[in-house]
């Protein structure tokens, strides 16, 4: 292999592309000529640099729901859009275009990662300990700490022992929010209750550190919700008639809502700013 | 959707456009649905969408031209060579100085073509195959255009590092 042949090759050579005996004969060649070397090493850099200093940059929820709330306008200024023409019934609120748009996303990536890994044990599990919570706050079995029809009241007090960013959503519509603190194999939890009119109707928020989330060793998600969230910032699961699970995260928080609610009021309530 | 919205951040440099981008690209997704091929990446699709959008509403005025003159490049290399034994060395050491601003900034004054399949690639870690798939070319394509846009960015931070006073000034 001579110089000009190793310099059509650096980039793949950066990305860990090259193999067998191309591999080889490059390594090689590298190994013996300082300019070949040194080009090399820059590209190298380079990509280092990018990757290292230019953060990624993540969707504001806000952004999302105003996306969504585009989406549904632009459903009422026509008669029959794709989403009807897809399932043949105009019931369906065009809001959740996006989402079927985002879901389909998922699972097609979802798919091709054909995940291999390990089950997750349902205590370590963030979904299910989250369904069980809801389950929980429905029986009254959990009961908030602090309630109030302020959500200013109850950030401030569940931020004061977490090291995470609590996200409390504007009390419009609801009676009151709730919240409590929990801890389990040293990671805190903050939950968030909201109850809104009628005996039942609870929409529960567990909310922990992202990166603890992700990391998976104390507490973890299984991959195709850490596949979702981690190329869409979003994750859906609903069994029908009890429970719509809407996960999202927020700055370093990951957010796990779960209620009964109608995922786009869920989403459109927990997205709000109050700006 | 993170991957559209921080090409659409990179691409527009303000959060206002790229919400405005994002949200276009996304309508235009629901009014050309049935164009859509079932099967194939969605992500690539609207990704495409996205890219065409982005030509059409912010790059009206200003045509860029897609050729790089190869030269500056090859010169930057031997001037940096002739200020220190190592330069590899020298150039870790200027760009480390560098604001992480002043490396986003470089990276979004590169040609789109090729800026875009470095953000693909180095930030959000697509193959080459995958990077073929989102802006319809060939993996040959992929390969020289992130060779010479990662070439291009060396350009542009010694030329921040040289402004900031980090380097002497010809």
């Amino acid at each position: 292999m001579n110089c000009s042949q190793v310099y059509e090759l650096i980039s793949e050579a950066v990305d860990r592309r090259l193999s067998g005996k191309v591999r080889q004969e490059f390594e090689t060649h590298i190994s013996i000529c300082g300019q070949c070397q040194a080009e090399f090493t820059s590209e190298e850099m380079i990509k280092s640099l990018i990757q290292h200093r230019i953060p990624r940059a993540k969707m504001p929820a806000e952004v999302y729901s105003a996306v969504v709330e585009a989406l549904a306008h632009e459903r009422q200024s026509e008669k029959r859009s794709w989403f009807t023409a897809f399932f043949g019934q105009p019931i369906f609120n065009p809001a959740v275009a996006l989402i079927l748009i985002l879901t389909i996303a998922v699972g097609m990536y979802s798919v091709v990662k054909k995940p291999l890994a390990p089950k997750l044990p349902n205590e370590k599990n963030i979904i299910s300990q989250s369904i069980k919570n809801y389950a929980a706050v429905m029986a009254g079995s959990i009961k908030p700490k602090i309630m109030s029809h302020a959500a200013d009241d109850v950030k401030d007090y569940l931020k004061k022992d977490v090291s995470f960013d609590i996200s409390v959503a504007p009390t419009n519509g609801c009676d009151w929010c709730g919240g409590t603190l929990s801890e389990f194999d040293g990671v805190k939890l903050a939950h968030v209750v909201y109850k809104f009119g009628g005996e039942q109707n609870l929409l529960y928020v567990s909310q922990t550190d992202l990166d603890e989330a992700m990391k998976g060793e104390k507490i973890g998600l299984p991959t195709d919700a850490k596949d979702a969230l981690e190329k869409t910032g979003w994750y859906f699961q609903d069994k029908p008639g009890k429970y719509n699970l809407v996960m999202w995260e927020q700055k370093h928080t990951l957010c796990t809502a779960v209620s009964k609610m109608d995922r786009q009021k869920m989403i459109a309530f927990l997205t709000d700013t109050g700006e | 959707m993170d991957i559209l919205y921080n090409y659409a951040m990179r691409m527009t440099s303000n959060p206002d456009d790229a919400h405005d981008l994002l949200q276009e690209t996304y309508l235009k997704a629901y009014r050309f649905w049935d164009k859509y091929e079932k099967g194939t990446n969605i992500r690539a699709w609207l990704f495409r969408i996205m890219k065409n959008t982005y030509i059409n509403l912010y790059r009206k005025t200003v045509k860029e031209p897609d050729t790089v003159d190869y030269d500056e490049i090859k010169n930057f290399y031997n001037t940096i060579k002739d200020e220190s034994a190592d330069p590899n060395d020298l150039q870790e050491k200027l760009f480390g100085q560098l604001l992480d601003d002043e490396v986003a900034k470089a990276l979004e004054s590169l040609p789109e073509d090729f800026r875009t399949v470095v953000i693909l690639c180095d930030i959000e870690g697509l193959t080459y195959e995958e990077i073929a798939d989102f802006v319809e070319c060939p993996v040959g394509t992929v390969r020289s255009r992130l060779h010479r846009g990662r070439k291009l960015l060396q350009v542009k931070l010694f030329e921040y590092a040289k402004s900031r006073g980090f380097i002497g000034k010809d």
